[in-house]
C-alpha cells in the first residue's frame, strides 16, 4: 500500500524522518519495500510515500490509521483518530436483517455473506470537484480523483479501512438496497464496464429490479454516481472474506475494496467510517445527512477476553519481563487488559524455564482484543504482539540446553554420500534435474506400453510443457542433459543423479524410490593423451567399471553380476541386467538407436539406472580387513579359442575355469580378447586368461598347479569346445 | 732426473686433467701410471741415479704416484658425474605437458551448499530427517494449521496430482512427520526438494530446496531459536556476521520471523553491492516458534513442549555466494558448469 507521509503524520505526534519511520515499521513487521518521492500532476504537492507490503493476517495495516496506530505502538509516541463521530441527527438506528426509514430499506437476506450493512442517507448533494487537499492525499495513495463523492469514499476508506460505496439513491429502485446471493446467470454491469455474467455463489446488493453491485468487489454502472446527482446513499458494510475472495477471484477483478474485505475488515468500523463521511461532507458542503444512519446487523460483534499468563510470555520467549511491562505493551496496541480475579494453578518447574519467578507464575490477565485484529485469537498471538513491541532485535540469543547429543548421519545418508564421492571420483559431474518429465519421454524412450515406468502420475496444471508427469525413471532428465550440452557443442557428457522416481500405488501416497542414474558419451581425453582409443572412450566398459568400483567401495559381499538383458531403451546387443546376491538392482547398456535420434545425440550415449535402496542395503559401511597372504602365488596364462556367441561369454569361460580350478586357483581373469578372421577364422574369437594359484597354507607344488591346469583346459575343451594353449 | 720427472708430471696432470671421457682418462692412466708407464720407466731409471741421491729420487717418484692417482680420481668422479647428466639429458621428458589422470568431479553446488549446512546443524546437534516429495492434503497444509482456504494451497500456487494428493511446497510437511514418530526432544534439519507453480526464469523456478529446522523439547525459547541461527549465520558467513529478525506470518508459526544475514559480498555496506542490492543484508529464510496448533495436532503437550522451526532457502544462496546469474544453470547438467565446481 503507499502510504503518504504527510498524511500519516496527521495522527501521531512524531518528527522522526520518512527513512527512520520505514526502518521502524519494517523491523515491526510492516515492511517498507521503498520510500517514493512523489509530486502530483499539477506540481502543486510534493511528498514521500512509504510503499508497505502488508502479510496476509494483517488486514488492519490497510489504512493510514492503522499504520499509524502500529507506528505509534512501536515508537511509543501519541495518536489520534480523526473525528468520526456522526453529526447531531445521524445516531444510527439499529435492526436485525431488515430497516426502514423514510424512502430507503435495507433488507440483508445472507446474514453469513453480509453479517453487517450500515448506511447513510446524504441530501443536497452537489456533485463537483474535490478539494484540492483531498485530491493530492487520494493522487498520492494511488487513487485517481474522480468526484467529490467518490473521492469521499475513497479518502475514508484510505484513512479508516473501510471500503465504502456511494450509491445514486434515485436510481435504486424503491429505494430498497436487498442483499443476497446472485441468480445463476444474472447480469451486472460493473463500473469497469465489463458485463458479468454471477453464479449463486457471488454475493450481491441488489433493488427491486435486480443485482446493482457485486459485494465488496465493485458497483454497477446503473446506480453509480453522475453529475446531476443529487441524493446519495453511502454502503458501509462487513461482507465474508471468502466469499469476496471467491467473486473476486473467479471474474479475475482486483479492487481496493476486494483486497481489504479479503484480509478481513473490522465489522464495528461501518458506523464510525460513515460518521467520518459525515464531517467531511460538512467540512467540504457536499451536502446534508439526513436521519439516522441505518445499521442492519445480527450480532454484537463483541469479542471475549484472551486470558494471558505474562510468565508463558517470559517461557515462550526467553525474556524477563515484568508483568507490568507486559500490560503497557499491549496498550500501546489498544489493547486492555485487567488481572484475572480466580487464583491460578502454578505451572511445573520446568515450565518456569528459563526465567523461574514463581510470583509472575501464578499471574494471569484478561485481555481484550478489539474486532479490529481477527489474528489476535490465543495466548500466543498476544505473546508475538508483545513481541513485536518490545523488538525481536532486542530479545537475547541463547542455545538451547542440549539434551540430545551429537548429530548423526544414518546408515543411508552416509552409504549416499559416499555413492556421490565415487562417481564424482570416477569423472562423473553430480547432476540435478527436475523431478518431472513428459509423456514424449516414455516415447522417446522406446518403452512398451505394458512396461512399470508408464504408469507415471500426472500434474493436474503443469508449470511447462513436456513436464506433467512426475519421473518414473532418471534416463530422461540424464538424457536431455546429453542433448543439451550437444547443442552447446559439448560433447563429452558424463553425469550422474541421485533422486526419486514416483511409483503410483493403488492407494494412497506414490512410492518414492530413490534411484542413481548416469550418462556418458564421447571421450574422456580431456583429461588424457596419447593413449590409445579404447581407453579414450566413455563406453559400455568404462561406465561398467566405474559400477563395479562402486560396489568394491560399497564393500559388498555379494556377488554382483553382469548379465546380458533386454530394455526396450536400450541396443539389444549392448545391454544387461546388474544383479547383487539374487537381487536386481537395475539395467546398464548402450541406448538404442531409436532412443539416441530421439535424443538427438550424436553418438550411442551409455547409461545406468540402479534402484539406490536395493544397492546400499547390500553395502557395508566399514571395510573388513584381511590379512595379506604370507606365501608367493603361482602364475599361468591360458589362451582360448572360442566360438564368438552367447556360449562363450567372458562371465562363463571364467566361471567354468573357476569351478574346475580346485582349492589352489585364487583368482581368474581376462586379459586380452581379439577377433581376427584370417588367423581364428570366420565366428571365432581369442580369448587370454591369467591365472594365479595360491593357498594359505602351503605353496602348491608344480605338480599341483599342472594338475590344476590340466583340469581346467580339460573342462574348456569338453564344456565349451575350447582351443586351448598354455604358456 | 729430477728434472725429468717434474717434467713428466706436469704433462701427466695436464694430460690427465684434459682427459675428455673416461676412455681418455684410462688410456692417459696407463700411459702414465700403467705396469709400463712413464713413470715405472723412470723408476727403473733410479738405478742410474747416485747413491745418495737415491732415497730423495725414490721419495719424489713415490709421492708424483700418489699426486696423479689422486688427478685421475678425481678426473673420474667428475666425467662419471657428467656422463649421468647427459645420459639423463637424452632420456628426458617435456614435463610441462599435461598430467595423464581419470577427470574428478567436484559436487553439485546445491549439494555443496546443503552439505556445508548440514555440517553445522550436526555440530550443533541435530540429525538429518527426510520426507516424501508427494504429500497429502494434512501433511502438506491442514497439520500446518493452514486455514481452509488459505491462498498458497491454490491450483495457481501449488502442485496438485489429485484431490489430496500434491507435491510439497515446503519442507516444513516433515515436521509433523519428524514429530508423529518420535517424542520430544526433537533436534533435525531437513533437506529437500520443494515445488510451486512458479514460471521458470533465471530466478525462478519450480524446483528449488530448502533446509528446514526443528527444535522441541522443554523450555525451548525465541531467544533460542535466535542464538541458532546466529550460530548458523556465523558458521556459514563467517564470525563477524550479523543476524537480522523482524516480524512475518506464517500458518505453522507464532511468532513468526524473517531473517536475514548481514550482506558476506560487501560485509554488510551496502555499498555497490550487487549480492545483497545495496540493502546490505541477505534474507536467508523464515523462522518462528512452532504454533501451538500445530503441536497439538502431532499430540504433544503444548504446554510442557515448546520448539522452533526455520526454513532456508538453497537456490538464490548458492547462487549469490557463486556468482551463478541464472537459476535454470543448477538445473541444465552444463558440464562447463558443473566442471567449474
Ligand atoms: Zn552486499
Amino acid at each position: 500500500m503507499r502510504v503518504p507521509y504527510s498524511w500519516l503524520l496527521d495522527y501521531i505526534d512524531t518528527d522522526i524522518s520518512a527513512e527512520d519511520m520505514a526502518e521502524v515499521l519494517t523491523m515491526g513487521g510492516l515492511e517498507v519495500e521503498e520510500i517514493d518521492n512523489w509530486a502530483s500532476a499539477d506540481g502543486e504537492a510534493t511528498d514521500q510515500v512509504l510503499i508497505t507490503s502488508v502479510t496476509s493476517n494483517r488486514g488492519d495495516l490497510l489504512s493510514m490509521t492503522g499504520v499509524a496506530r502500529h507506528a505509534a505502538a512501536l515508537l511509543d509516541c501519541d495518536f489520534t483518530l480523526p473525528d468520526c463521530t456522526m453529526p447531531r441527527g445521524g445516531e444510527p438506528e439499529r435492526a436485525e436483517h431488515e430497516l426502514t426509514q423514510g424512502d430507503s430499506q435495507i433488507t440483508i437476506e445472507d446474514l453469513e455473506g453480509c453479517p453487517r450493512y450500515s448506511a447513510l442517507r446524504l441530501v443536497g448533494v452537489e456533485v463537483r470537484e474535490s478539494p484540492q487537499w483531498m485530491a493530492h492525499r487520494l493522487e498520492a495513495a494511488g487513487a485517481r480523483p474522480i468526484d467529490n463523492m467518490v473521492d469521499v469514499t475513497n479518502y475514508v476508506l484510505w484513512e479508516l479501512g473501510q471500503p465504502l460505496h456511494a450509491f445514486d439513491h434515485k436510481l435504486l429502485v424503491n429505494g430498497h438496497i436487498i442483499v443476497r446471493r446472485a441468480e445463476s446467470g444474472e447480469k451486472l454491469m460493473t463500473i469497469d464496464g465489463v458485463a458479468r455474467e454471477l453464479t449463486e455463489n457471488d454475493l450481491v446488493i441488489a433493488d427491486e429490479k435486480g443485482a446493482i453491485a457485486l459485494a465488496g468487489v465493485m458497483g454497477g454502472t446503473d446506480t453509480e454516481i453522475r453529475e446531476r446527482t443529487t441524493d446519495v446513499l453511502i454502503e458501509s458494510a462487513h461482507f465474508d472474506p471468502t466469499m469476496v475472495r471467491r467473486t473476486a477471484q473467479r471474474l479475475g477483478m482486483a479492487s481496493e475494496a476486494s483486497y481489504r474485505f479479503e484480509r478481513f475488515v473490522d465489522p464495528n468500523l461501518t458506523l464510525r467510517a460513515l460518521g467520518r463521511v459525515a464531517r467531511i461532507i460538512e467540512q467540504i458542503d457536499a451536502g446534508s445527512v439526513v436521519g439516522p444512519a441505518m445499521d442492519v446487523r445480527s450480532e454484537d460483534f463483541v469479542r471475549d477476553p484472551i486470558v494471558l499468563r505474562p510468565a508463558r510470555t517470559n517461557h515462550l520467549l526467553g525474556l524477563e519481563l515484568t508483568t507490568g511491562e507486559q500490560v503497557e505493551m499491549l496498550a500501546l496496541l489498544g489493547l486492555e487488559s485487567e488481572p484475572e480475579k480466580t487464583p491460578a494453578e502454578p505451572p511445573e518447574e520446568e515450565l518456569l524455564h528459563p526465567y523461574p519467578d514463581h510470583r509472575q507464575a501464578l499471574e494471569r490477565l484478561r485481555v481484550s482484543v478489539p474486532t479490529r485484529r481477527p489474528d489476535i485469537e490465543r495466548e500466543v498471538d498476544l505473546i508475538e504482539e508483545i513481541a513485536i513491541v518490545y523488538g525481536y532485535d532486542t530479545i537475547p540469543a541463547t542455545l538451547p540446553r542440549n539434551t540430545t547429543g551429537a548429530g548423526v548421519r544414518t546408515r543411508r545418508q552416509k552409504l549416499e554420500r559416499r555413492v556421490s564421492e565415487i562417481m564424482r571420483g570416477a569423472g562423473l559431474c553430480e547432476n540435478v534435474t527436475y523431478s518431472m518429465m513428459g509423456a514424449c519421454d516414455l516415447d522417446f524412450l522406446d518403452l512398451a506400453e505394458d512396461v512399470d515406468q508408464r504408469d507415471a502420475l500426472r500434474l493436474r496444471s503443469p508449470a511447462a510443457e513436456n513436464q506433467e508427469l512426475m519421473r518414473t525413471t532418471l534416463l530422461p532428465g540424464l538424457l536431455s542433459a546429453a542433448r543439451y550440452n550437444v547443442r552447446q557443442r559439448v560433447e563429452e557428457v558424463a553425469l550422474f543423479e541421485i533422486g526419486r522416481i514416483f511409483v503410483p500405488l493403488e492407494v494412497g501416497l506414490p512410492e518414492e524410490r530413490q534411484k542413481l542414474g548416469a550418462v556418458c558419451m564421447g571421450s574422456a581425453r580431456t583429461s588424457t593423451w596419447n593413449l590409445p582409443d579404447e581407453y579414450q572412450e566413455m563406453d559400455f566398459y568404462w561406465l561398467k567399471g566405474i559400477m563395479e568400483q562402486l560396489c568394491e567401495r560399497l564393500y559388498i559381499d555379494d556377488e554382483v553380476q553382469f548379465a546380458r538383458s533386454t530394455h526396450d531403451s536400450l541396443h539389444p546387443g549392448r545391454a544387461a541386467q546388474i544383479s547383487v546376491g539374487r537381487e536386481t538392482v537395475g539395467d546398464i547398456g548402450e541406448i538404442s538407436p531409436a532412443v539416441q535420434e530421439a535424443y538427438d545425440l550424436p553418438a550411442p550415449a551409455c547409461v545406468v539406472e540402479l534402484d539406490l535402496e536395493i544397492l546400499l542395503s547390500h553395502a557395508r559401511l566399514l571395510a573388513r580387513y584381511e590379512p595379506q597372504p604370507r606365501l608367493p602365488a603361482a602364475r599361468r596364462d591360458l589362451a582360448l579359442v572360442v566360438d564368438d556367441d552367447e556360449k562363450h561369454t567372458g562371465q562363463r569361460l571364467l566361471n567354468v575355469t573357476r569351478e574346475a580350478g580346485g582349492e589352489f586357483l585364487e583368482r581368474a581373469r581376462i586379459f586380452d580378447v581379439y577377433v581376427d578372421v584370417e588367423r581364428l577364422g570366420q565366428g571365432r574369437k581369442s580369448v587370454a586368461l591369467s591365472l594365479s594359484f595360491r593357498h594359505p597354507e602351503r605353496t602348491p607344488t608344480d605338480e599341483e598347479v599342472e594338475e590344476a591346469m590340466e583340469r581346467i583346459t580339460h573342462r574348456l575343451r569338453r564344456k565349451l569346445d575350447a582351443e586351448v594353449r598354455t604358456w | 732426473m729430477e728434472n725429468r720427472l717434474k717434467k713428466m708430471a706436469d704433462a701427466a696432470r695436464s694430460a690427465l686433467r684434459g682427459a675428455s671421457d673416461l676412455e681418455e682418462l684410462e688410456e692417459t692412466r696407463i700411459e702414465y701410471l700403467g705396469r709400463s708407464g712413464i713413470l715405472r720407466e723412470l723408476q727403473q731409471g733410479i738405478r742410474d741415479v747416485a747413491e745418495e741421491l737415491r732415497p730423495r729420487v725414490g721419495k719424489l717418484i713415490n709421492r708424483t704416484r700418489q699426486e696423479l692417482e689422486k688427478i685421475v680420481e678425481e678426473r673420474r668422479r667428475e666425467l662419471e658425474e657428467q656422463q649421468v647428466y647427459e645420459r639423463a639429458e637424452e632420456n628426458r621428458i617435456d614435463v610441462t605437458l599435461p598430467g595423464r589422470s581419470g577427470y574428478i568431479a567436484g559436487r553439485h553446488p546445491l549439494m555443496a551448499t546443503l552439505d556445508d549446512m548440514l555440517e553445522i546443524f550436526l555440530g550443533l546437534g541435530y540429525n538429518i530427517a527426510e520426507g516424501p516429495e508427494v504429500e497429502n492434503y494434512y501433511y502438506g497444509f491442514e497439520a500446518l494449521n493452514y486455514p481452509p482456504d488459505h491462498p498458497a494451497m491454490d491450483e495457481q500456487m501449488t502442485f496438485y496430482l489429485g484431490e489430496n494428493t500434491l507435491l510439497r511446497s515446503q519442507t516444513s510437511t516433515v515436521q509433523i512427520r519428524v514429530m508423529e514418530q518420535q517424542k520430544p526432544p526433537v533436534r533435525v534439519v531437513v533437506p529437500g526438494r520443494c515445488f510451486r507453480r512458479d514460471t521458470v526464469d533465471a530466478t525462478h523456478s519450480h524446483t528449488f530446496h530448502q533446509l528446514e529446522g526443528l527444535c522441541v523439547d522443554e523450555g525451548i525459547t525465541m531467544a533460542d531459536l535466535k542464538g541458532t541461527l546466529i550460530a548458523f549465520g556465523r558458521g556459514m558467513f563467517g564470525e563477524d556476521t550479523r543476524v537480522r529478525f523482524r516480524p512475518d506470518f506464517f500458518p505453522f508459526t507464532e511468532p513468526s520471523a524473517e531473517f536475514a544475514v548481514s550482506c558476506f559480498a560487501c560485509r554488510g555496506e551496502g555499498e555497490n553491492c550487487r549480492v545483497c542490492k545495496n540493502s546490505g543484508w541477505i534474507e536467508l529464510g523464515g523462522a518462528g516458534m512452532v504454533d501451538p496448533n500445530v503441536l497439538a495436532n502431532v499430540g504433544y503437550d503444548t504446554e510442557r513442549y515448546t520448539g522452533f522451526a526455520f526454513g532456508v532457502g538453497i537456490e538464490r544462496f548458492t547462487m549469490n555466494r557463486h556468482g551463478i546469474p541464472d537459476m535454470r544453470l543448477l538445473y541444465s547438467g552444463d558440464m562447463r558448469m558443473l566442471r567449474q565446481f
